[in-house]
């Protein structure tokens, strides 16, 4: 088989820590090699070296078996290596075309653009990876995550790559998703492109990847077959140790009491009537593919966004928020699904950015307690206060997320993706923390495309599909199976319960 | 679930020291290279450590550094800075000169009032409806500029030294030659500006929210956080400092007109940004805008100890700044805090 990627030694350091330590590692043409690891293992960092982000690597790469330099992004794509990020790279007020041919736009003589060009071109890479439908003239930020992700890849295929790096491509995607990027992979091996995959869903591994390597600490545990390798094997080797069991079920904190109630709320084109609540001790999923209006469901009861219609009872009081920090103020906490962009200030250390949803709640001094306990309790790494959030690797960002919100001591919690890019160690250690939460009889609502996570944290979940309400499923027939023919529309309960009113 | 192994924090092998030089430069910088200045002007000048030269390189930039401290707020809030700076500080003179027969209390007030009330348009403006500060700041200084030369027709105005309340116009023009003891009083202005300015960004609540406003607005607004309130805050300290910043300008002086702060824009951002404060926002400190002030004033004298023309002058001190800007860039970069 043809190796196209060998690294040979190959280290990296950051100012105050080694990320990646004397790697070996290499991909054939036409696989997909998994990189495996904890957060904070140093998957993205050694993708990023192949990727020519750093110029300060050392150890010897090679590409088709010469030796290259890849100090610098455009070394590395004139090496036929193409990476995609875990966070999406795109120009989102520009077209879709002129983001994938950004840097290589066609041009009729010298100077003017030529559009038809470009239209044509561009429709062809969108139909590689299934998108032929899309109008390639509509802006990025018009169109959904998981297509945009799509457009990413479909940059990327456009330098025609012999290597494809993909960074947790599936972190935003539902099932269905999954399933045409899986397509899409397995065309791209069977044209020889040799793929890097890295992923925190053993499932998925197992299911496209043919190697994987598994990296703990900055170093190379070890390189398996995957036909070789059981996923208890894989975990053993990601942490250390034997995995327990994932979800088990917790016996139910609900109280009586109704916490938060919602009555035919509205947001005009992005929900309608929607009736749900949660009581005290309670966890509720929201099940629904992307873009049923989830996510807005929730922004709207925090104020973020208004409403049009509908009430909102909190202890059995009408209220509404304009602001989320009336909100913050009633007890009512929203964990947003992006990270990047509203979660965490990535120019903030990691103490700043736990505190900076709770700055008149601590003292000073009582602030630094409970940074240092949150970063304990949710096994930060590293763990330390003053470093900046932006050298913290993706998963453990996203534990610094959580420990923010869990700071301001919420009434009711609103989780949207609370375990995207979380390793399985961490997952347990967020759930075991969420179910603590409703154990003390926080109630918290829980949106989240991971399937296993809804069905093994869910007391209840409520079905919303294209904005609507459509059904409700109860704890003892919560599994990923009813959840997912649900979220498709499908299944006994859709519409049950409003027949039953 | 398996809460023995969950409780003991890994050990991670690969933890590295920090460089400690670059992270005393990023904090203390501009000292160091106000420190160099302090070294090499005597072997420029003999006459650089006289008390009257020091004295002098402080009276320079006093008022500059009151000014710098308040755009400081502006600049660490993510708005670049507030460019209406110097028509704020005419318009606070002004005012108080023209309302001297009210007594001198009331006049400094009123004049310290009327540039607080540009400051709440401007954070109003900014903050609620999110215009372009630099654009708005802008237009807000040539209005306000036309509006004084149309009301006060370009004329200048002067205390009047010897009307009815030629008392309180003595004390006014005696404001800027005020001595505490030894000290010019415009200098403990100075530092009281700078303590305080770092009190308030370090220690209190309001200082906490416009670091995470200043890092990213958007976090900001999802974490709760006032946004457009506090942008207003900072917008009305910048022009609080630059009230006082323009009474004791108009005092030095000694009259008022529309063009007294001209220049003091400019400078007050380069005392800025020079001092370490991050354009980006959410980066810096008051402590560091006072080096940045001090740099400024002792190279001018520096270079007019030693004769160099005006026009030289501008380029040394664009080149000295490209360097300590860069300087600091690159200890950031070591620490892994710059922006890239
Ligand atoms: N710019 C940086 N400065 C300093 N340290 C960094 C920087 N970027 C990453 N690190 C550190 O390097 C280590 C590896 O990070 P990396 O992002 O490669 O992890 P990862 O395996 O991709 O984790 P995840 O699964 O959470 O995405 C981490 O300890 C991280 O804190
Ligand atoms: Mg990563």
């Amino acid at each position: 088989m043809k190796t196209v990627l060998e690294m040979k030694q190959v280290s990296k350091k950051f100012p105050g820590t080694y990320a990646v330590k004397t790697i070996d590692f290499d991909v054939f043409a036409g696989e997909v090699h998994a990189l495996l690891g904890e957060n904070g293992a140093g998957k993205s960092t050694l993708m990023k070296v192949i990727a020519g982000y750093f110029n300060d690597y050392t150890g010897e790469i090679l590409v088709n078996g010469k030796t290259v330099q890849l100090h610098s992004p455009a070394m590395a794509k004139a090496n036929g290596i193409q990476m995609i990020y875990q966070e999406l790279s795109l120009a989102k007020p520009i077209s879709i075309a002129e983001n994938l041919l950004a840097g290589r736009l066609p041009t009729k003589g010298t100077w003017l653009l030529d559009r038809k060009t470009l239209i044509h071109e561009s429709k062809k890479l969108l139909g590689r990876v299934g998108l032929g439908h899309i109008d390639p003239l509509v802006a990025v930020e018009e169109i959904s995550q998981s297509e945009a992700e799509l457009v990413e890849i479909a940059k990327a295929l456009g330098n025609n790559p012999s290597i494809l790096v993909m960074d947790e491509p599936t972190s935003a995607l539902s099932k269905e998703e999954v399933d045409r990027l899986f397509g899409i992979i397995n065309v791209l091996k069977k044209q020889g492109i040799g793929i890097v995959y890295i992923s925190h869903h053993l499932p998925e591994i197992s299911k496209i990847a043919d190697r994987v390597t598994v990296m703990r600490d900055g170093e190379k545990v070890a390189t398996k077959d995957i036909t070789d390798v059981t996923t208890e094997a894989l975990v053993e080797m990601m942490i250390g140790r034997a995995a327990g069991e994932m979800y088990r079920k917790r016996s139910s904190s609900i109280k009586e009491d109704v916490k938060l109630e919602v009555k035919k709320l509205s947001r005009r084109g992005f929900f309608h009537n929607i009736d749900f609540h949660v009581r005290r001790g309670e966890i509720l999923g929201i099940c629904g593919l992307s873009g049923a209006g989830r996510s807005e469901l929730a922004r709207s009861l925090v104020g973020i966004d208004p409403i049009d219609g509908g009430e909102i009872h909190l202890d059995g009081t009408e209220i509404q928020f304009r602001s989320m920090n009336r909100a913050l103020a009633y007890g009512l906490a929203y964990l947003s699904e992006s990270r990047k962009e509203q979660g965490l200030a990535l120019r903030l250390s990691v103490g700043e950015n736990i505190l900076s949803a709770s700055i008149s709640r601590y003292s000073p001094k009582d602030g630094k307690e409970i940074v240092k306990k949150l970063i304990k309790d949710l096994q930060v790494n590293p763990a330390e206060d003053h470093r900046m959030i932006a050298t913290l690797s993706g998963g453990n960002q996203q534990k610094v997320l959580l420990a923010k919100w869990m700071a301001t001591e919420p009434k009711v919690l609103i989780l949207d993706e609370p375990t995207r890019g979380v390793d399985i160690g961490s997952k347990m250690v967020i759930h075991q923390a969420v179910m603590e939460m409703a154990n003390r009889g926080y109630s918290v609502i829980l949106i989240t495309s991971d399937l296993p996570e809804l069905a093994g944290l869910s007391d209840r979940v409520i079905i919303m599909r294209n904005g609507h309400f459509i059904g409700e499923i109860d704890r003892v027939d919560c599994t990923e199976e009813e959840l997912l023919l649900a979220a498709n529309g499908k299944g006994e309960y859709v519409n049950a319960i409003r027949e039953s009113r | 679930m398996q809460s023995a192994n969950l409780d003991e924090l890994k050990k991670d092998s690969r933890s590295l020291e920090l460089n400690t030089l670059s992270l005393w430069i990023s904090k203390l910088g501009i000292f160091i290279v106000v420190g160099i200045f302090l070294i090499v002007g005597p072997l420029v000048s003999a006459k650089f450590y006289t008390l009257a030269n020091l004295t002098t390189i402080l009276q320079t930039v006093a008022i500059l550094g009151i000014v710098a401290v308040g755009v400081a707020f502006v600049t660490y809030s993510g708005h670049y800075a507030d460019l209406s700076v110097p028509s704020v500080m005419a318009f606070a003179g002004i005012i108080t000169v023209a309302t001297l027969h009210y007594g001198i209390a009331i006049s400094l007030l009123l004049g310290i009032l009327a540039g607080l009330s540009i400051g709440i348009i401007n954070g109003f403006v900014v903050g609620v409806y999110k215009a372009n500060p630099i654009i708005w700041t802008l237009a807000v200084e040539y209005v306000l500029n036309g509006l004084m030369r149309w009301i006060w027709g370009a004329n200048q105005i002067y205390p009047d030294l010897h009307g009815n309340n030629g008392r309180a116009a003595s004390s006014f023009v005696n404001l800027a030659r005020q001595y505490v003891g030894p000290i010019p009083l415009v200098f403990i202005l100075l530092f009281c500006a700078v303590i305080i300015g770092q009190l308030i960004l370090s220690k209190t609540r309001f200082g906490r929210r416009l670091k995470v406003v200043g890092s990213s607005a958007e976090v900001a607004k999802f974490s709760g956080i006032n946004v457009p309130l506090t942008i207003g805050i900072a917008f009305l300290i910048s022009a609080f400092a630059a009230s006082i910043g323009g009474i004791f300008l108009t005092s030095l002086v000694k009259l008022g007109v529309y063009s007294n702060g001209t220049g003091y824009d400019f400078n007050a951002v380069t005392a800025v940004v020079v001092g370490g404060v991050s354009l980006a926002g959410g980066r810096g400190n008051i402590v560091g805008v006072l080096g940045g002030t001090l740099l400024l004033g002792i190279l001018v004298n520096v270079l007019n100890l030693i004769g160099v023309s005006q026009l030289y002058q501008t380029i040394v001190e664009g080149v000295i700044f490209i360097i300590v800007v860069g300087v600091n860039q690159k200890s950031l970069r070591k620490l892994g805090r710059d922006d890239a």
